[in-house]
């Protein structure tokens, strides 16, 4: 899906998404400007501003990182996970906001540049009450910058998968940032009990989260043990793959996906081209194993994508004995012709 | 988890299948009401901030005798707004620049008000000296010696300018406006929550902004003499003896 970099395509449902991005912000932002303005009158709308928008950003990098285990543990949640990026974006968009007004409030108009006053006006590093929160916040934001300006399939492309994803890992290294950004900064003055609850419930969350949901994955890593047949290992019986879907066997220390096409058997490395997606969890779609994810296309016979795409997965040789399926544990060079196998073929 | 696993989605078809649509909706639905729970109760839930007003972009013109030490301080006689009123400049600035030379002088000052219930400031914007004759005004009222726990705040942000302009999330800002000239003041909140301020001096009765840099927005416990000067309480001790808490 190199080809213009078109994986993500325009819809009816994007729009959709992205309008009800826009309507929870202002949701969002209203009832706290409005519900703030009314009930602390004395308060001036900077503050409500940045606390509003700082609040809001965290609240949706609590979404966003719920996203993937939430879809590992409920495949109904994908859709959310394939539209993610937008939310990203305008996660980062609204942590902009209170980023820069708390520059400009906080940092602005002294006698040095707002940036050294940033890093460098409160030099207490060594101490925990004191810290100068603002710096681990800064950070963050660089790091959520990065991530929203690359976010886009070109730059996996060009930067190449194992240097995107971890780029994109860095963002645990930006919520764990911004968890002390608020426990260092304004939980120092403000003992507010609901902060303090959402902070910790919060952070709790995403790590049980996190927990299960690879839990749920390990029984899958196990190496397969089974028969031999001429080299080839027994994998499952036919009987236990449903037509257009896969099993994932994990062979030599590879998640194999074994897909049924009507009357045939195909294998195929689990993992998609695009960001590692369970290729084994996706279906047949127009003849074309199609990634659960955001829907990349493969052809189970040759592991391409149909053109004008380019990827190419690693096949695997595969036979039918009796109804049990037998898997070559050795790869063949991706994009490679391994014959798809007859269900009734030999017996 | 019940649901039909037959479903497929695929995001750039342009239906999503019924069930998978149904369950993202009622995500959906679950994720805003639970943000806006979040911003209700993170909104009502936030402190008081002290009292104080900043009256950004209104000019008014004042008119009283200056004083340059320890930190320049506009008597008005007249007018709408009589008593001390603190002088600062424009940013994160002290006036001293733009009162230096009228210690004792009948000046006329067109600038923004800043003003809690004890405390009043002016932002200056233009100042204008209006003859040459000194005018003395009777000194200072010694009050006595005591000890104040309290945080120290610049008098600036805290009379009205920022919201909060004290504590943890300002402590950078109030660490700029100190350093540039701005006065500090010892924030006291007695038990039953009344606030008042103590600018701070150093024995000799000197500023003390740059001595006073590290121990911004923490809690500080400072012993010295209280004098009183037009309308305004000054603390003074030599900021060495001031103890962090
Ligand atoms: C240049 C970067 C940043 C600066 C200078 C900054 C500065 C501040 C300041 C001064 C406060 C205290 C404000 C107050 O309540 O009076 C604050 C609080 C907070 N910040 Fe940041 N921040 C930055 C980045 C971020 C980012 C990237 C996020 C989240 C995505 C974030 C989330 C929060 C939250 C949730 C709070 C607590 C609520 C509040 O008090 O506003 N901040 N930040
Ligand atoms: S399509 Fe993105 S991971 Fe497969």
């Amino acid at each position: 899906m190199s080809a213009g970099y078109q994986a993500v395509l325009w819809n009816r449902q994007k729009k959709r998404y992205d309008l009800t991005i826009l309507a929870g912000i202002l949701l969002y932002i209203g009832l706290f400007v409005g519900l703030g303005a009314a009930l602390r009158p004395e308060a001036t709308p900077e503050t409500l501003i940045i606390r509003a928008f700082g609040t809001l950003a965290l609240l949706m990098l609590h979404v966003i990182l719920s996203v993937g285990p939430l879809a590992r543990l409920d495949r109904r949640f994908l859709p959310l996970l394939y539209n993610r990026r937008h939310l990203g974006v305008s996660m980062f968009l609204c942590a902009l906001v209170h980023g820069a007004f708390s520059m400009i409030q906080f940092h602005a108009l002294g006698d040095v540049n707002p940036l050294v006053s940033l890093l460098a006006g409160n030099p207490q590093y060594a101490s925990i009450s004191a810290f100068p929160f603002q710096t681990l916040g800064f950070v963050a934001l660089g790091i959520l910058f990065l991530m929203a300006a690359t976010s886009h399939d070109f730059w996996l492309a060009n930067l190449s998968a194992p240097v995107w994803k971890a780029l994109h890992m860095l963002v645990y290294v930006a919520y764990l940032l911004l968890v002390l950004h608020v426990a260092l900064g304004i939980l120092q003055t403000e003992r507010n009990l609901v902060l303090i609850g959402l902070l910790v419930g919060g952070f709790g969350w995403i790590v049980t989260l996190h927990l299960v949901a690879g839990f749920r994955e390990k029984p899958g890593d196990a190496p397969h043990r089974g028969d031999v047949i001429d080299g080839y290992l027994h994998a499952c019986a036919v009987a236990d793959i449903k037509d257009k879907r896969a099993r994932i066997v994990c062979i030599s220390g590879e998640r194999v996906a074994i897909f049924r096409n009507g009357d045939t058997i195909s294998a195929v490395s689990n993992a998609c081209q695009h960001q590692n997606g369970p290729l084994g969890e996706g279906r047949i779609v127009d003849g074309c194993i199609t990634c659960p994810w955001h829907g990349y296309q493969y052809e189970p016979e040759t592991g391409a994508s149909p053109p004008p795409f380019t990827e190419k997965i690693p096949t695997f040789n595969v036979r039918v004995v009796s109804g049990e399926v037998y898997v070559d544990p050795e790869p063949n060079p991706a994009g490679q012709r391994a014959e798809p196998a007859p269900i009734r073929g030999s017996s | 988890m019940s649901h039909n696993d037959d479903e497929f989605y695929v995001g750039y078809l342009p239906e999503a299948p019924a069930g998978i649509a149904a369950h993202v909706k009622r995500s959906i639905l679950l994720i805003l009401l639970l943000a806006a729970g979040v911003a209700g109760a993170l909104a009502a839930l936030q402190s008081p901030f002290d009292p104080g007003a900043f009256e950004f972009g209104i000019d008014r013109t004042f008119e009283g005798v200056l004083l340059e030490h320890p930190y320049p301080l506009l008597v008005v006689d007249d007018g709408e707004y009589p008593g001390s009123h603190l002088l600062v400049a424009f940013g994160k600035f002290g006036a001293e620049s733009l009162t230096a030379g009228h210690d004792g002088k009948r000046v006329r000052i067109t600038g923004s008000r800043i003003w809690n219930d004890q405390e009043q400031m002016i932002e200056v914007h233009e100042l204008e000296p209006l003859g040459d004759a000194r005018q003395s005004l009777a000194g200072g009222m010694e009050l006595g010696t005591f000890s104040f726990t309290g945080e120290i705040v610049d008098s600036k942000c805290h009379l009205g300018v920022m919201k909060p302009g004290r504590g943890k999330p300002h402590k950078a800002c109030a660490i700029l406006c100190i350093r540039g000239g701005v006065p500090p003041v010892l924030r006291v909140e007695s038990e039953s929550g009344e606030l008042s301020y103590l600018f701070l001096v150093d024995e000799q009765g000197n500023a003390v902004n740059d001595r006073v840099l590290e121990m911004i927005a923490e809690p500080v416990e400072i012993h010295g003499e209280v004098e009183r000067r037009g309308d305004v309480l000054t603390l003074r001790a030599d900021p060495a003896s001031y103890k962090l808490l």
